[in-house]
């Protein structure tokens, strides 16, 4: 059994870290992620393999994907878990209409499902009949911890652009929705929203020209702080001080910009914690406490300078 | 087209020429009527600042192009430019943020290895693929993914930041409103066609694209040159990687995704064939301007994202067409 | 012959950007006549057969079908009309079935609308015995025939569907004597059954030996249409050529050889032949050497073998009595082998490259200096060639594709020159090159020879070998079968050398 199990995780080529042969009383968690290329994922999994180590009660098999797009191979993921028979399934969902399906059939086979990260479609969940809660930050309503920074700090009336990530990407749609309701509160006022795909020099390229377009931009909202550092560089070619950026995920690159006040603002969801956070949740619930239910919250905090 | 029954000698000599010409100018003509329009479309197009912001935004694009041009010409292809370009920024990165080193030392350094990376990657590409003889779309697909697993292992994911400031301020430098980095680009055509259309090194590159076997028999050592070619396409991609770095003050693993697919879309437009032996560096350079152009000029008008998207695949779609027109031509 | 004719051309013009490729073409086609158009490379054959096909229209003049005006729009139309081409580079996908290609362009279907093999193979057999060709199995891929099958295999595919004219364009350029036989049989066959075919070819022998009548081409224009009977091979050439030729080709002036040898083989292995006896021969100073054989005979692969083309199992080259180890063209040309290809396009020239480059290809050292060209030098090189081998040519700097075949060749050959070769290899010297450039590529050959060049030259022109060599070597299943001198140069004997002991191993059609 213990080799068939090893055979199958063999078999998963995009299979990242298997801790070595657990006690077979200890239950086994699989964490499905997204792409390890994200700085983002990375620091989640690094996080919960620390949390895997310093709990010492669960085996941990982590999964991610060669990129944001790749949602088959989280399917095949899920379905190569139900055949090892873990007792837990932790992912975050690169497709929230997709995964719905397979999510299910890991239920019927008795696994305990915790949805964090990005929440599963709820029209989707209903159809399936599949009741599933969702544990994860509101990157609606961080984005909007972000926009209402830049409302505050520029007032009623300011004109500013959205820089969006992948087009179709659930978070990047929400964070484009969490900047909107800024918009909306502070009664800003938009000109401009395009995708610069997460990436720092087509950001740098995009904004550069939407500032020709519209020089009297007073702010920037950026989906993510790769972007935002396109943005900034953007502004130092041309020379502008006067205009403020926000920006998403605060990794470190930006944390210097945020010091100097290149950077207004940014937010931490605080990936690290999310996934080990999603695992105690499950390790919980495979003790016999209660099942969760709706949206379980986890905690997202504006940085900002000085 | 091949048993044509036409006559050496005749006026149809001076026509070809003729219109060999005009193929080439088309592209030129197709650049400046896009000019023309943005500039009566959008009173910024003109503007001083956003010449050198298309420019600047060519730049990393036209390297790339550069070195990919080699490539093509010898009728491969080269799928791994963006990866490469990751791998040899990171590798860079790692490099100028060594401490307790100064910061000429350090950029010297940087400069050394981003290069250097992006050439490994480029040898690698050619002796694999030109020693057993296999498709270069396969080999460096392979590439692809291991220049990009490789910048992200490095790097753990993470972006590098916090470079020495002289080379911030030699990314950001301009000469008359022209960035240096753009000359830089500039500077590698220049050498590009060069090298091309005045040495023996360039005969054989168009020959080999032509007819490899007839160079072989010649007694020309084909591998070699075939090598040579996708290193300079790893040299190009080291070069852009130094570049983005200088420019953006960062280096990003996750940087240039798809980067290779604009490069080869510079090279196509600009009148180089994909099956090889036929087209110019120069053409390269337009082509670059044409997509530079087309993305500044689209956002500058207000056109949507997927709008934009849509016009880019179009141009591209049309120079091929053109292309196909062409070697009819010049069969014909 | 009958009075009203199938097919009716008159006054035919056609012209490709100010180019007339036919200026004035008149001739008719009577039902059930085999008729030859002959003419030099460029003379308008090959695009009165692409305006018949329906690939080109035509500018003015006038072509009636069975009285009828005809004006094809298309191939396809043209195939309606009952005219069929087969071309002289294939057609055929090599990696399908006889039968496949045979139905490419009507796959029969079941009711289901799936392929119908059974009787896609049913058909394939009735048109190969049509023809017959009946050792053929039509489930063979065309890859697994030789050059000679596939021929056949095209005009079984011509003739399936209703065929009132069959256009063969040179259709023996490929083929050994035995196979050309073969397909003359075959031909009279076709005629017998009343079609119509019209034949395309620069052996005049094969023109008399099958035709009936004989219309002759010359700069765009149909000179004269005549009975073969009525004419003689040197007529022909006369109207062909506007002038009288010099009968050059059949003066055959003596060589004599120097003392010495200029090459030597010993105990040569091909890749094609691992098992069977190795090949060893002399090549003296001043000598033209023939290797004669069928297609697939082992000659090629012995050039190539010699000059590094492709690696070789064992065997030692000396030139001059020394030893030489060559392990690549390189190597070759270094110790001062030249090597003239067989296929000129795919192996000897850069098509799109000017003259000059192509000319300088061999030599590029004498054209540049530490790596940098001389366009000045090339230029000179490349006109230097030229006026050597009688080049005809517009500029220097017009691509390479834009000669006549026969010019083409001359360029390969003032690409080897340039390197003053001691020893040259050729392969197939005038294949696809007119009577008149052959004439002046024979001459230039001995010119050569006459200089102290050596050379080893493979052709499957019988004719060509024995006036141009001082010896030919014959080779059979890579294996030579025996060499002889001029005194007892005989086509039968050189024939029977080649089919000597390889009978069982070439599939030679019953």
């Amino acid at each position: 059994m213990k080799l068939m199990k090893f055979a199958a995780a063999a078999a998963t080529s995009i299979l990242l870290s298997t801790s070595i042969a657990a006690a077979d009383d200890k239950p086994v968690v699989g964490l499905i992620m997204k792409s390890l290329a994200n700085e983002f994922f990375q620091n989640m999994l690094a996080g919960a393999e620390a949390h895997a180590e310093k709990r010492g009660d669960y085996e941990l098999r982590a999964v991610g994907m060669q990129n944001e797009t790749d949602f088959e191979s989280q399917i095949n993921a899920v379905e190569n878990f139900i055949t090892q028979g873990v007792d837990a399934i932790v992912v975050a969902p690169a497709d929230s209409k997709a995964m719905v399906r397979p999510l299910k059939r890991a239920m019927e086979a008795g696994i305990v499902v915790i949805n964090f990260d990005v929440a599963l479609d709820e029209g989707a969940k209903e159809q399936q009949g599949v009741e599933l809660a969702f544990v994860g930050p509101d990157n609606r309503g961080g984005a909007k911890l972000a926009g209402d920074a830049l409302g505050t700090a520029l007032g009623e009336g300011a004109k500013v652009v959205i820089i969006e990530g992948n087009p179709g990407a659930d978070n990047a749609t929400q964070r484009r929705l969490g900047f909107e309701d800024a918009v909306a509160e502070h009664k800003l006022n938009l000109l401009d929203s395009r995708t610069a795909h997460w990436e720092t020099e087509e950001a740098n390229q995009v904004f550069a020209t939407m500032l020709t377009a519209n020089p009297d931009i007073q702010g920037v909202m950026a989906a993510n702080d790769s972007m935002a550092i396109g943005v900034v560089k953007a502004l130092e070619s041309a020379g502008r001080s006067d205009i403020k950026v926000v920006g998403f995920d605060a990794i470190p690159a930006v944390l210097p910009m945020i010091e100097d006040g290149r950077l207004l603002a940014s937010v931490d969801q605080f990936g690290q914690e999310m996934a080990a956070n999603s695992i105690d949740l499950a390790l919980d619930v495979l003790a016999g406490g209660p099942q969760l239910e709706g949206w379980v919250k986890t905690p997202i905090e504006l940085v900002a300078g000085k | 087209m091949s048993a044509v029954d036409t006559t050496p000698q005749s006026p149809e000599k001076t026509r070809m020429s003729i219109r060999s010409v005009i193929n080439n100018a088309g592209i030129g003509i197709a650049l400046l009527l896009m000019i023309l329009f943005f500039s009566v479309a959008s009173e910024h197009f003109l503007s001083a600042n956003n010449i050198t912001n298309i420019l600047t935004q060519i730049t990393i694009n036209l390297v790339l192009a550069v070195g990919m041009t080699f490539v093509i010409l010898i009728g491969g292809i080269d799928l791994s430019v963006g990866s490469v370009m990751a791998f040899a920024a990171v590798v860079a990165g790692k490099a100028i943020t060594l401490p307790g080193l100064g910061a000429t030392e350090l950029i010297i350094l940087a400069v050394l290895a981003g290069v250097l990376a992006g050439m490994v990657c480029g040898i690698l590409n050619g002796v694999v693929s030109a020693y057993w003889s296999l498709p270069s779309f396969i080999i460096t697909l392979g590439m692809l993914n291991i220049a990009r697993g490789a910048a992200l292992q490095i790097s753990g994911a993470q972006t590098i930041y916090s470079f020495p400031f002289a080379f911030e301020e030699f990314g950001s430098m301009l000469i008359y409103g022209v960035p240096v980095v753009f000359l830089v680009a500039l500077a590698l055509v220049v050498i590009a066609w060069f090298v091309l259309n005045r040495t023996v090194f360039g005969r054989l590159i168009y020959g080999i694209g032509n007819n490899e076997e007839a160079v072989r028999l010649a007694g020309h050592p084909v591998f070699w040159y075939k090598v040579a070619a996708f290193s300079i396409c790893g040299l190009t991609a080291g070069i852009a990687a130094i570049i983005y770095m200088a420019r953006l003050n960062i280096s990003s693993p996750i940087a240039g995704i798809g980067f290779e697919l604009n490069a080869i879309a510079a090279v196509i437009i600009g009148g180089t064939s994909l099956s090889g032996g036929r087209g110019s560096v120069i053409g390269t350079l337009l082509g670059a301007f044409i997509i530079g152009v087309l993305a500044n000029g689209l956002i500058l008008i207000g056109l949507s994202d997927f709008v934009r998207q849509m016009i880019t695949g179009l141009v591209i779609v049309i120079a091929v067409i053109l292309d196909h027109y062409r070697a009819k031509y010049s069969a014909s | 012959m009958t009075a009203s004719p199938l097919l009716s051309v008159s006054a035919l013009r056609k012209s490709f950007g100010g180019i007339h490729a036919l200026d004035g073409v008149s001739f008719e086609l009577e039902p059930g006549e085999v008729h030859a158009l002959v003419g030099e490379n460029g003379a308008g054959k090959s695009t009165l057969i692409k305006v018949l096909s329906g690939v080109h229209m035509f500018d003015a003049g006038d072509i009636t079908l069975d009285g009828a005006s005809y004006r094809p729009a298309s191939p396809h139309a043209a195939k309606l009309a009952g005219i069929q081409v087969v071309h002289q580079e294939f057609n055929l996908l090599n990696d399908l079935s006889v039968a496949e290609n045979i139905s490419i362009e009507a796959m029969p279907k079941t009711r289901l609308g799936l392929l119908d093999r059974a009787e896609m193979n049913r058909r394939a057999r009735a048109a190969l015995d049509a023809i017959g060709l009946s050792d053929v199995d039509v489930t063979t891929p065309v890859r697994q025939l030789g050059i000679a099958h596939r021929q056949l295999i095209e005009i079984a595919r011509a003739l399936q569907s209703e065929s009132r004219i069959l256009i063969l364009d040179e259709p023996t350029a490929t083929l050994t004597e035995r196979e050309t036989e073969r397909l003359f049989e075959i031909v009279a066959g076709i005629k017998a059954k009343g079609v119509t075919v019209v034949f395309v070819s620069h052996h005049l022998e094969e023109v008399f030996g099958i035709c009936d009548r004989v219309t002759v081409f010359r700069n765009g224009e149909t000179i004269t249409t005549q009975h073969i009977t009525d004419v003689t091979p040197a007529d022909v050439v006369r109207f062909m050529v506007g002038r009288t030729l010099e009968e050059a080709q059949h003066g055959s002036t003596e060589m004599h050889p120097g003392a010495g040898t200029a090459l030597s083989v010993d105990g040569l292995r091909t890749t094609a032949n691992p098992t069977g006896t190795p090949v060893s021969f002399e090549l003296r100073r001043g000598e033209i050497l023939g290797i004669a054989g069928l297609v697939g005979a082992g000659r090629t692969e012995v050039l190539r073998a010699i000059f590094g083309a492709d690696a070789k199992l064992g065997g030692t080259v000396y030139l001059e009595g020394q030893p030489v180890q060559i392990n690549g063209p390189r190597d070759a040309i270094a110790a001062g082998i030249g090597f003239v290809t067989e296929d000129r396009k795919e192996e000897g020239l850069i098509l799109d490259m000017p003259i000059s480059a192509n000319s300088s290809l061999v030599d590029l050292g004498a054209v540049s200096r530490r790596g940098l060209l001389n366009f000045g030098k090339e230029r000179e090189m490349a006109a230097r060639g030229g006026a050597r081998l009688k080049l005809k040519y517009g500029k220097l700097s017009d691509p390479a594709a834009s000669l006549s075949g026969g010019n083409q060749q001359k360029v390969v050959l003032a690409k080897w020159l340039a390197k003053t070769p001691k020893v040259l290899l050729l392969d197939e010297p005038t294949r696809g090159v007119d009577v008149g450039a052959k004439a002046e590529i024979y001459g230039i050959l001995r010119d050569l020879v006459a200089q102290g060049m050596s050379m080893i030259v493979v052709s499957s022109e019988l004719p060509e070998l024995i006036t141009l060599c001082d010896r030919i070597m014959v080779m059979a299943g890579q294996e030579i079968q025996g060499t002889l001198a001029r005194p007892d140069y005989s086509q039968e004997r050189i024939l029977h050398l080649a089919y000597g002991q390889t009978q069982t191993e070439e599939r030679i059609p019953a």
